[in-house]
């Protein structure tokens, strides 16, 4: 047994020490486009032609930030091209990130609201939107008979949503309701971006008024019937396939799967609304160079690449991440892109829209401000405590995020003078 | 009693493997089947994913090369311990699992930084030496304890009968823990198999096949979870496997 352990120690040492001296590929380095399928069409479909050869690489955003200050700190990087959400450039230092005006866009039109957004409050373009997705609802067709009377699918309220659901517990002997509150669930956005513009028209400011209250009351009820194990769920096309949920709230993204195997079977749907609107908030990913990147040229070509109208098309397929540029897409579009893009403009174009817009200016505080709403949810929804109680309390924490950022208020909230106070 | 046991140990993996021969519509539907469909669309996915062999390869090489540090490190560490009486041996003891104590999430950053600065980032052989550094403890105590098993007096024996302390010791007390260090052995390649946040902070090009998936698989459908499982869990077991009668004989079972 020895001998064969040797030689394979002697070849190992040096194939590792051969296979680290090459490599001239630019580094993609993202926190997007995670699922298997999503890295291997990124790969095959949307890299394939840039130009170069590129190395798409996604991992977990611990693992992606850690590597990048590593590379940051030892002023030495092999990352050519980073990709992740908003949130994660915003918790960055914005002068690790070279300035991307000079990069020729050509004929693409991009978004000039998230253009700005990345910017990062500097006189600098950090970093440029890649691609955009939104949450909507999603619903097997069985649960459209259970539909309370005179509610419109298309336009919703919350305490319609809330009678379907009852409706479809009582029917099928168990809640079929679905909550993406799992571990990996996107939960938190829910309340920031829909619930709470939705009952307040506010995320910050009116965090603890009376008309919270009312919401997180609302939501609780909503969670009477919803299924038990949603704080098990984080994709919830999962269960939407697998029949134990009939209808759920999730990321685009995330309902994406069930759309595309099973056509037929499912809708989707705008966000329910309440009394201040139907209120729902943008997904954006943004593509930035870190300034340690090795051929900081190269990577600028590669980010005109993304941002050119057919490797944005490219991207949607692989992604069911919609475009940030202007296009015409064909036709021949993936189920999911076809359902949830009608959901999508039937919700932003209905009459009582409300969008907001994500928060900014938080910087390393982001992930403090989305615990202050998991936090509230699993305190008041899980634990059952006394509502009043709970927001008083975590409107404590959430005042200090404020005034330690110095973020400013932002959509639906009304514009502030410094830091957006907690009324 | 063996039943239960056995049943604990390959049910998952039956179920693992049935489901990943399933259609993706066969994994979501309930109940599951007992047999499988032999649908190889999931596996096949994975055979076609581009870096996978390299992956696999570089797992493969990181585990051998921490499972071979961390016997020729570990094992005298534990012969030490176990028959020389020095100063601040209980220390020492103590010491070997505190390296344990320190998650990696916050020693990867100081480590990648280092990495970076001395050359070693992107090498397998910097990733093995972090995976040894976690499986050395392991290989300590565990040999120490296997060297206090086996009675001085055999070696004193086998001096009087004119061996020197080096050949005493390959002559007979390696062969008597032969399987022991192969228990250990085993230990170290699952440890480096199985480690993420290190690999995939420390290495790029040259990422072990757990970095290179894990972190995809955990938000991937059902049915290309299960096959990505599979794929990762198959190499894990046919080593095991292959190593099988050292352990065999480690627990009185004759060798086969």
């Amino acid at each position: 047994m020895k001998n064969p352990i040797k030689t394979l120690l002697m070849v190992s040492l040096t194939a590792s020490i051969v296979t680290s001296v090459t490599q001239a590929d630019t580094l993609f380095w993202s926190t997007q486009a995670k699922p298997v399928e999503e890295s291997q069409a990124m790969r095959d479909q949307v890299l394939a032609n840039a130009g170069q050869a590129v190395d798409y690489q996604p991992s977990d955003p611990g693992p992606w930030l850690t590597r990048l200050n590593a590379e940051l700190e030892a002023g030495k990087g092999t990352i050519g091209l980073l990709g992740a959400l908003h949130g994660d450039f915003t918790s960055m230092n914005p002068d690790n990130l070279v300035d991307l005006s000079s990069v020729d866009l050509g004929s693409a039109d991009v978004n000039k609201t998230f253009t700005d957004l990345g910017m990062l409050g500097t006189s600098e373009q950090k970093y440029l939107p890649w691609m955009q997705a939104t949450y909507i609802m999603a619903a097997n067709k069985k649960a459209l008979e259970h539909l309370p009377d005179g509610a419109d699918i298309n336009a919703l309220s919350y305490d319609q949503l809330i009678s379907w659901s009852k409706n479809m517990a009582e029917a099928a002997g168990e809640p079929k309701f679905g909550f993406p509150a799992g571990p990996k669930g996107l939960k938190h956005r829910f309340f920031q971006g829909y619930l709470y513009p939705s009952y307040t028209n506010s995320v910050v400011r009116k965090f603890a008024s009376d008309e919270a209250v009312v919401a997180w009351e609302k939501f609780r009820e909503l969670w009477s019937y919803t299924n038990p194990g949603s704080t098990n769920f984080s994709f919830m096309q999962e269960q939407l396939l697998s029949g134990d949920v009939w209808v759920a709230f999730d990321h685009t993204a995330r309902l994406a799967n069930a759309f595309n195997q099973q056509p037929d079977d499912f809708i989707a749907f705008p966000a329910p609304a309440g009394p201040t609107g139907r209120g729902f908030m943008p997904v954006i990913a943004g593509i930035a160079i870190p300034a340690t990147a090795p051929d900081q040229v190269a990577a600028k070509e590669l980010v005109a690449h993304m941002l050119k109208p057919e490797t944005q098309i490219a991207t949607l397929r692989a992604t069911n991440f919609f475009p940030v540029v202007d296009v015409e897409l064909p036709a021949d579009m993936p189920a999911a892109v076809r359902i949830s893009g009608a959901a999508i403009a039937t919700m932003s174009g209905s009459a009582d829209a409300n969008p907001g817009l994500l928060p900014a200016g938080l910087g390393d505080q982001g992930g403090k401000f989305n615990q202050v709403f998991v936090d509230s949810f699993e305190r008041i929804v899980l634990a059952k405590q006394d509502i009043r109680a709970v927001l008083d309390d975590q409107k404590k924490a959430l005042q200090a995020i404020m005034e330690k950022s110095g973020a400013p208020c932002w959509a639906p909230d009304a514009p502030s003078e410094g830091a957006c106070p907690v009324e | 009693m063996t039943l239960i046991l056995c049943v604990w140990v390959l049910l998952p993996i039956y179920l693992l493997i049935v489901n990943s021969l399933s259609t993706p519509e066969e994994v979501i539907a309930f109940p599951k089947r007992f047999f499988p469909s032999f649908n190889v669309a999931s596996l096949e996915f994975f055979a076609g994913f581009s870096g996978i062999v390299k992956a696999l390869q570089s797992s493969i090489i990181v585990a051998t090369i921490t499972m071979v540090l961390s016997i020729l490190i570990g094992a005298p560490a534990g012969y030490a311990l176990s028959r020389f009486e020095f100063r601040g041996k209980t220390t020492f003891r103590v010491l070997i699992l505190m390296t344990r104590a320190f998650p990696l999430p916050l020693l990867a950053l100081p480590l990648a930084i280092m990495f970076i600065r001395t050359g070693l980032d992107d090498t397998m052989f910097g990733l093995a030496l972090v995976h040894t550094m976690l499986a050395l403890p392991f290989s300590v105590l565990i040999t120490f304890s296997l060297f206090s098993g086996i009675p001085i007096e055999l070696e004193e024996a086998a001096w009087t009968l004119g061996c020197n302390r080096v050949q005493a010791f390959t002559k007979v007390v390696f062969p008597l823990i032969l399987p022991g260090i192969t228990a250990s052995a085993v230990f170290a390649f699952v440890i480096s198999w199985n480690e993420v946040f290190a690999a995939s902070v420390l290495t790029i090009e040259n990422r072990t096949l757990t970095a290179f998936l894990l972190q995809s698989l955990d938000v991937s459908p059902m049915h290309l979870k299960f096959a990505g499982g599979f794929v990762l869990v198959m190499p894990a077991l046919i080593f095991i496997f292959a190593v099988r009668k050292y352990l065999f004989s480690m627990w009185g079972i004759a060798n086969r």
